[in-house]
């Protein structure tokens, strides 16, 4: 059969941010693919040293539209560990809250999208009914339902009042429940199953030799999760399972993220059961110290380094983000190949691409 | 006289207008089951009719390279096709054209979409396109065979291939549904096959073909195309309430009437159900599924059918 080759994006609808790939195929069958990356660079890296801290922290925010927080949040653990100051406990746990709560959306949201591109819109319609709920927390106490805004140099910017907390509780409590009924839908479901079970499966090997981290690595049987390995502050004080799957295949990488939301949801309510009292916030100065730090928090999709140099000025000298989205994109060409044309979209969806993080 | 009669058939009832009629309701009534059932409001009821008079109103464009005469002729024959194939089929019991063997003469009709959706990818040059047809050819064979297995199994029972008749002699032996239950299904699962729709919507799949051999078309041929789906599921709705629910031939006409229409939306919960709790299929799992399960299955039925006759 003839070779002929497919461009997938900048546009297509498969994709919800531009990528471009050309895939070979003949027949049903794909060949290979080469892959085109940076149509979402914004210099984000380079902006960031005109702009002193206190507003970085905001331009930090924009990297990535889904989990906006932990860039934040590993930014300002790398000021404050440069400036030397201690965040209070309620500050430690109201981020490590909204770090849960946007595992459990961008989880969700993922879900929907595996869903959407198989074929099955109405698990996609009702895991992104039910990431409302947690969208609803997050605007509730901050105000916003993407970009919330929470992290400052030194703590966060608001405080829980009670009526927040009773609502927090109430919306995980029924987001577990839906969550539930979202993971019976994952490991009944025939014609899912059989879209998924065995596609594109990815050895333990392959994911040591591209480094990728995060829910696909954990798929693949690979136990790493930062929160328990290097845990910050308040992770150390926090009880929950790392998941892990053996078979590393779409499936389990389906699976995986549906476990892990749940183990989240369990997550936040010890995390509101623990919530210490007092401050949120303790005063920084606004001149950083000369000196470099390297910072890790799990993000959603995985690892999330920041690397910070300061030069004593009020402005970084140099900033460097490596994102979790760029070791599974290195990982794509391999796993295009030798599939059918239909399981492209599984395996786009299946390794949950973040191209606006990968580009910056 | 006899021309006017003729007139009004093919242009009001049952042709032309009834079923452009029904092709749009029966669109809206899709498009809201699925949406109640996705936790969405739906549509109002005049969308499907605002959508199309939007085609029509757009400006057609064709890719360099298409062949423009064959992109044009390719929606019109289709909806020429299901047309005709409209005629055909008994309404609540009415009838103007039945004659014996009008069930292989609707099988016929009801391909040709299929045949010049496929020729359509072929001759509208794009990549996309290209495979949504090769698709279409593939899913062909493999719903296709079971589907015309299945569907003689009414006409066995009441020795007849005429859907007509086959309806009528439902009234002395009882609804076939209750006889031939797995024929039901089988014939269910080769509409969804025909109608391309989820999930077996595999040669026009979004996200992995773009719109199949339809991505290139724009304005009034997509119109028409559209039109073609909708009334072939009109038509294969009509299909199935005849052969396998029966019992609309009674001879008072408002209930008649009345059981035709609850039978056909009966059928049409069945297909918005299957398309908002199933995945859609790969190619090849279909192929699989049609020539080892699905065939086996038909012959199945209709051996257990030809039993039950002798």
């Amino acid at each position: 059969m003839n070779k002929i080759t497919i461009p997938i994006g900048p546009h297509h609808p498969l994709l919800k941010e531009p990528l471009s790939m050309k895939i070979d195929i003949a027949g049903e069958r794909v060949l290979g693919a080469s892959l085109r990356l940076g149509y979402v660079h914004r210099g984000i890296e380079k902006l960031a040293l005109e702009r002193t801290y206190v507003q970085d922290v905001h331009l930090i925010e924009r990297i990535c539209g889904i989990c906006s927080h932990v860039h934040t949040t590993t930014f300002c653990l790398a000021v404050e560990a440069l400036l030397g100051i201690e965040v209070p406990p309620r500050a430690q746990y109201i981020r490590a809250l909204m770090c849960e709560l946007e595992r459990v959306h961008s989880h969700l949201l993922w879900l929907g999208i595996l869903a959407k591109h198989v074929g099955l819109e109405t698990v996609f319609m009702h895991t992104w009914h039910d990431r409302e709920l947690a969208l609803d927390i997050m605007e509730g106490v901050s105000g916003g339902r993407v970009s919330h805004a929470a992290n400052q140099i030194g703590g966060v910017r608001f405080d829980l009042s009670e009526e927040q907390e009773a609502m927090i509780r109430e919306n995980v409590e029924k987001l577990k429940t839906q969550v539930g009924g979202v993971l019976d839908v994952i490991e009944n479901e025939p014609a899912l199953r059989a879209r998924t079970q065995g596609v594109a499966p990815v050895s333990v090997e392959l994911i040591k030799d591209y480094c990728v981290v995060g829910p696909v690595a954990r798929a693949s049987g690979v136990d790493i999760d930062l929160r328990r390995d290097d845990p910050w502050p308040p992770y150390d004080q926090l009880d929950f399972k790392v998941i892990t799957l053996p078979d590393g295949d779409a499936w389990a990488r389906t699976l995986i993220r549906a476990l892990e939301t749940r183990e989240s949801l369990r997550l936040c309510e010890t995390i509101m059961h623990k919530m210490p009292d007092g401050p949120v916030t303790v005063r920084a100065p606004r001149k950083v110290p000369e000196g470099e730090v390297v910072t890790r928090s799990e993000a959603p999709r995985g690892e999330v380094v920041y690397y910070l140099r300061s030069n004593g000025s009020d402005k970084p000298a140099r900033l460097k983000v490596r994102t979790p989205t760029l070791a599974v994109l290195s990982l794509l060409p391999e796993q295009l190949s030798a599939i059918h044309v239909a399981d492209i979209p599984v395996v786009l969806a299946g390794i949950d691409l973040c191209i606006a993080c990968a580009d910056r | 006289m006899q021309f006017i009669k003729g007139l009004f058939f093919l242009l009001i009832f049952p042709g032309l207008s009834f079923q452009v009629v029904c092709g749009l309701a029966f669109e809206w009534i899709d498009r809201k089951l699925l949406a109640r059932f996705q936790r969405r409001v739906g549509p109002p009821w005049y969308q499907p009719l605002a959508d199309l008079i939007k085609l029509f109103s757009k400006e057609d464009i064709m890719p360099e390279g298409a062949y423009d005469l064959v992109e044009t002729l390719l929606p019109l024959i289709s909806l020429s096709a299901v047309l005709t194939a409209g005629l055909y089929i008994p309404i609540a019991g009415f009838t103007p054209f039945s004659f014996e063997g009008d069930l292989i003469v609707i099988q016929f009709l009801m391909s040709v979409p299929t045949l010049a959706y496929y020729l359509a990818g072929i001759a509208s040059v794009g990549i996309y396109s290209l495979l949504g047809g090769g698709r279409s050819l593939l899913q062909f064979f493999s719903y296709e065979v079971p589907l015309l297995i299945t569907i003689s199994g009414p006409a066995v029972m009441a020795g007849s291939w005429s859907i007509a008749e086959i309806s009528r002699s439902q009234l002395d032996q009882g609804p076939f549904i209750v006889f031939q239950p797995l024929g039901f299904i089988l014939a269910v699962v080769g509409l969804i096959g025909k109608l391309k729709r989820d999930p077996l919507d595999i040669p026009s799949a979004s996200s992995e073909v773009v719109g199949g051999s339809l991505t290139e078309f724009t304005g009034a041929k997509l119109g028409f195309w559209h039109l073609v789906m909708n009334i072939q599921a009109v038509v294969g709705i009509f299909l199935l309430a005849n052969l396998y629910l029966g019992w609309s031939n009674i001879t008072s006409p408002l209930p008649a009437i009345g059981i035709f229409v609850l039978e056909c939306l009966a059928v049409v919960v069945v297909l918005s159900a299957t398309s908002a709790v199933f995945a859609r299929l790969r190619i090849d799992q279909l192929a699989g599924i049609g020539w080892k399960i699905l065939v086996p299955l038909s012959l199945l039925q209709l051996g257990f059918v030809i039993l039950m006759g002798v």
